[in-house]
């Protein structure tokens, strides 16, 4: 016998206050000596005696009703078995855990995981009786509670799951006992149920910690656990990744864009067509013949750029049944024009070949929205750097401090920096000039020149650090031969900072070779090597054009350019303060979000902490501002909808005594065979009110008896006393 | 207090008991009473007509007798033959029903301040006052005396009686009455705890032997209102069993019961014509005893008016 509030217990102390006051009133019996005795009626005497037995009757009956009332508010509860001669009902408390990752929406619109799964949670609501606590929480991204302890009701369950919806997150497999086990302890039930309804996607469960199954052993020492399988087909084609490859983020030419598409499922798919669209509107298509069960296929997209602004780009594949990874998004800042300043710290040889990189192109020709100008070491201070997006120091000897502050503002408003070493760099006077600084210019410290040459004299090759950054990515499509003629003789060593990284190194673990960070909006490029041709033959190969054309469109970039994964967070930042108290994001779905400007260093800061749908989002000052679109993307991982058999389940949760359901007769069986615990609360609070209205109307009546037998006794009084009868 | 009675300042029996001084007390009661019924016509109790003698100066003009004067045109006045010697007995209930006290009061101390008082009324009329102590037999003994000094064994007397129960009290009245010889006065100062039929044929008893009597019916306010509350056990003082009851359960009977004896008294005291009188003692003495003398006064008018007593 099991009690769900003991400490209510407490209460049938109680029973001892009518007991009290009975005795207090029997020793309130006030005396005093009296000389009309003749007139006192006898017979109330003789019925006060015989109330005494019966109100110790009703008195019982009052104890009695109280020591009832008190077990059913403590809630008692018997294992079968156990007194069952007591009435008891059998009854547990619900917590369910619905997996609403984007794989659960996989199959036919009617009859997919998530319906399926809606179909179980009304099944295990068929099973409930009204008042029985129930707890529901949507397992994915967040993890929203959809219900915490609600009282059991059909109808409030129906309209609560008809608005239930599969969200574009996925799940987080470790998380699910925690967070269930969380939502058991806060559950006052006699018996506790926990129903995890999930597609059993492989690739959650075979990513799983250590911990994942000592989380279940915890959670069913409080609780009977069910998983309830609702997996399906296995087929699923997903844009998986969709990127900016090369050209120019400018008004009047054209970008290649690179779609890749993952054959989910365990059979080959043919004729794919992956379609281009540029707000909405389809401008380019590609058909992949064919895709092999479990392999990527990749396509180039060609876009074509006829506005400047924010410019909204989505692949997407069609025919099939999971839509939410059907898509995938970016966001081009489409420029009029790009202008780069490069300062030559040498004679003249770093710009020339900068420059030339720069504006390599088949015709040869310069276009008049791409401007690229070389300019001396000397005359810096008489440039103006407005009108400027990226500027590339090319083996500078030195800078003064104000041009080091004005360079930092200079990125920090979300310009670029190429910063070149070379022979007459000199480190100390930079290191010196840059430590002044909160955040330094550069992404690493300078120290000397060391020699990289191999042992023949030949320089070393160029190696990717970061393949698939955007930098990196037109060197993959370099011939082997042709990317390995990059030989590096000589170059800086450097100390990088703690928030830099390496995008390019030299082969065989060697030191970097090109580093980046961010700072503030914009972002800053270091070669450790020299742009001209003293310390590497870097500029004499394809390599160079393609990099620094590379480099330019990254750094002439915008932050939002850069798609985010649901569940990332947004944000706006400003070097300045804004008018506006609010930033304002759209969600995809229509939503206004308004989060407040907070700063945050030297700069202002609007965070949304976590984009919770997949499409555009579009970011905004104010109101009344225009908005910049911000593309969100679901995670690839989850377009893995194979999901486990139930041998293979029950193979994996061998330890433990979770009881599998994949149909609802299954469940609905299961749960009437484990839940075995009689709650009889009820039945004793039917029994307190019932000993409670007997009391009443006994006393009651006994209380009218009294006044009709002192009437029925007045005149045999009066007869006595001799007077005359009224 | 009643409308007609002129302005006194009331004596609180409970202050009078702190006194403690009885002959005071009736000196305080009765003259107070006096002074605020100056002017009133305050003749004693005598009613027993004598003869008649001729007016002389100096006699008060309202003991002519304007019928004598009508018919032999002289002035006579008429004299009473008690006027100037009757005997008043007082009957003192000493009873352990008469100890009962609601308040500081007990009907026996109230009993003894009106006897007292009474006593020192007739004294001051140059009258005769007797007394007698009687519970369940007749304790005590005075035969009228004229001094003071009986206020005193008044007091001497109750102090030395220990009451006891009564069964009956119309045995002790027919005893008292073949002690009292003469036609007196008889005052009956009881609560009269006991059977109405038990106690009217004892009065009857003074009155057919020619007795003028009085009754005072002394009665606690707690027994005339019965305002308990709540479980009370009631311990008889006349050895009766004790009861325990709800005391609000039974106050409609006990009203009824008690109400319908006292209505049995009065009207058997009417009927035999028996001066009658219900007293309070939470009561001023002083209003009791004027209330009374009014009322006797009334009744003696009354009857003058018709001519003849019973």
């Amino acid at each position: 016998m099991t009690f769900l509030n003991p400490l209510l217990l407490l209460a049938g102390l109680g029973v001892a206050l009518p007991i009290l006051a009975h005795l207090l009133n029997r020793h309130r019996v006030q005396h005093t000596p009296w000389a009309a005795m003749q007139f006192l009626d006898r017979n109330v005497r003789v019925r006060s005696r015989q109330l005494r037995l019966r109100d110790l009757l009703l008195l019982c009956l009052r104890c009695l009703a109280l020591i009832l009332l008190v077990f059913a508010f403590a809630r008692p509860a018997w294992r079968n078995g156990f007194a069952k001669w007591i009435p008891g009902e059998a009854r547990a408390g619900v917590v369910v855990g619905l997996d609403v990752s984007f794989s659960m929406e996989q199959g036919e619109a009617e009859n997919n995981r998530f319906q399926r799964a809606l179909n179980q949670v009304r099944v295990i609501g068929q099973q409930m009786q009204d008042g029985d606590p129930i707890s529901i929480i949507l397992l994915g991204g967040k993890n929203k509670i959809l219900c915490r302890n609600m009282a059991f009701d059909q109808q409030r369950l129906d309209a609560l799951l008809q608005e239930t919806k599969v969200s574009s997150t996925i799940l987080n497999l470790d998380q699910v006992p925690k967070r269930l086990q969380e939502l058991v302890d806060d559950m006052k039930a006699h018996q506790k149920e926990v129903y995890f309804i999930t597609d059993n996607q492989a690739r959650d469960w075979q990513q799983v910690s250590a911990q994942f199954d000592d989380s279940l052993v915890d959670l069913q020492r409080s609780a009977n656990l069910f998983l309830v399988s609702v997996s399906g087909e296995p087929t699923n084609l997903a844009v998986t990744d969709f990127k900016f490859v090369s050209g120019a983020l400018r008004k009047g030419t054209i970008a290649r864009y690179q779609a890749t598409v993952r054959n989910c499922g365990i059979a080959p798919v043919t004729n794919v067509e992956v379609q281009c669209r540029v707000e909405d509107m389809q401008i380019d298509s590609n058909t992949i013949p064919i895709i092999n069960a479990g392999r990527s296929e990749t396509v180039s997209l060609f876009v074509p750029f006829h506005n400047s602004g924010p410019t909204r780009i989505t692949a997407k594949i069609i025919g099939d049944s999971l839509l939410t990874d059907n898509e995938r998004r970016v966001v081009a800042v489409v420029r009029d024009r790009v202008s780069v300043l490069c300062v030559d710290g040498t004679d003249g040889d770093a710009g020339r070949l900068v420059t030339a990189a720069l504006l390599a192109r088949g015709d040869g020709a310069q276009d008049e929205d791409y401007v690229v100008r070389s300019v001396p070491w000397l005359s810096l201070p008489s440039q103006s750097l407005d009108d400027v997006d990226v500027i590339i120091l090319a083996d500078l000897p030195e800078i003064t401090p104000e041009q080091a502050q004005l360079l930092s503002n200079h990125v920090r408003q979300g310009n670029g920096l190429v910063w070149f070493a070379g022979r007459e760099v000199k480190p100390t006077a930079w290191n010196e000039y840059l430590a002044s600084e909160n955040r330094p210019l550069l992404p690493a410290e300078l120290g000397n020149p060391v020699d990289t040459s191999t042992a023949l004299g030949a320089g070393r090759p160029l190696d990717a650090a970061m393949p698939d950054h955007p930098v990196c990515l037109p060197l993959r499509s370099l011939p082997e031969d042709l990317f390995s003629e990059t030989r590096f003789l000589r170059r800086l060593d450097v100390q990088p900072t703690s928030n830099s990284f390496a995008v390019l190194r030299l082969a065989g673990g060697g030191g970097p070779l090109l580093l980046e960070h961010s700072l503030g909006r914009g972002h800053v490029f270091q070669f450790t090597t020299s742009a001209d041709t003293s310390w590497n033959n870097m500029a004499l190969t394809p390599v160079f054009p393609m990099l620094m054309q590379q480099i330019v469109t990254y750094l002439a970039g915008r932050e939002y350019e850069r798609p985010r994964i649901v569940g990332d967070p947004l944000s706006l930042s400003y070097v300045e303060q804004p008018d506006a108290s609010d930033a304002v994001f759209d969600s995809p779905s229509g939503e206004t979000i308004s989060v407040p400007v907070q700063q945050y260093r030297n700069q202002f800061l609007a965070l949304l902490e976590n984009a919770t749908e997949a499409g555009f989002y579009t970011a905004r000052v104010s109101v009344q501002s225009p908005g910049m679109p911000v593309a969100v993307n679901v995670d690839s991982q989850e377009s893995n909808v194979a999901s486990l058999t139930n041998a293979e389940l029950e193979t994996k949760l061998a330890a433990t005594n979770i009881i599998i359901a994949s149909s609802a007769t299954e469940l609905a069986s299961a749960i009437k065979t484990t839940r075995t615990g009689r709650s009889s609360w009820r039945y004793f609070m039917l029994a307190g009110l019932m000993l409670l209205l007997i009391e009443t109307l006994w006393s009651s009546r006994l209380s009218q008896q009294r006044q009709t037998r002192s009437q029925a006794d007045r005149p045999i009084t009066n007869a006595v006393t001799g007077a005359p009868n009224a | 207090m009643s409308e007609h009675l002129p302005q006194t300042n009331y004596l609180d029996p409970e202050v009078l008991q702190k006194l403690g001084d009885l002959e005071l007390i009736a000196r305080e009661v009765v003259e107070g009473l006096r002074v605020g019924s100056h002017r009133s016509q305050l003749r004693g109790f005598s009613t027993e007509f004598a003869h008649h003698r001729q007016y002389a100066p100096g006699d008060a003009l309202r003991t002519i007798d304007w019928r004598v004067f009508g018919r032999t045109d002289r002035y006579y006045t008429k004299l009473y033959e008690a006027e100037t010697n009757f005997d008043c007995y007082l009957l003192m209930d000493a009873s352990a029903s008469m100890n009962y006290a609601s308040g500081k009061v007990s009907k026996l101390e109230y009993g003894k301040f009106l006897a007292a008082s009474l006593a020192y009324t007739v004294l001051k009329q140059r009258d005769s006052v007797g007394l007698s102590i009687f519970d369940s037999e007749v304790r005590a003994y005075l035969p009228p005396r004229s001094s003071m000094g009986i206020i005193l064994q008044i007091d001497q007397l109750l102090r030395e009686i220990q009451p006891t129960p009564r069964s009956s009290i119309a045995k002790q009245l027919h005893d008292i009455a073949l002690m009292i010889n003469r036609r007196s006065v008889i005052v009956v100062i009881s609560d009269l705890l006991s059977d109405a039929e038990d106690i009217l044929a004892g009065l009857d008893h003074l009155r057919f032997d020619g007795h003028n009597v009085v009754v005072l019916h002394t009665l606690d306010p707690y027994e005339l209102d019965f305002p308990f509350q709540g479980a009370w056990c009631f311990e008889g003082l006349e050895q009766e069993e004790p009861l325990t009851t709800q005391a609000e359960r039974i106050r409609a009977d006990y009203l009824a019961n008690f109400n319908a004896w006292l209505e049995t008294i009065r009207n058997g005291c009417t009927a035999s014509g028996i001066d009658y009188a219900t007293v309070n003692t939470s009561t001023p003495l002083d209003e009791v005893l004027s209330e009374f003398f009014f009322q006797r006064q009334a009744t003696t008018q009354a009857g003058a008016a018709r001519g003849a007593r019973p």
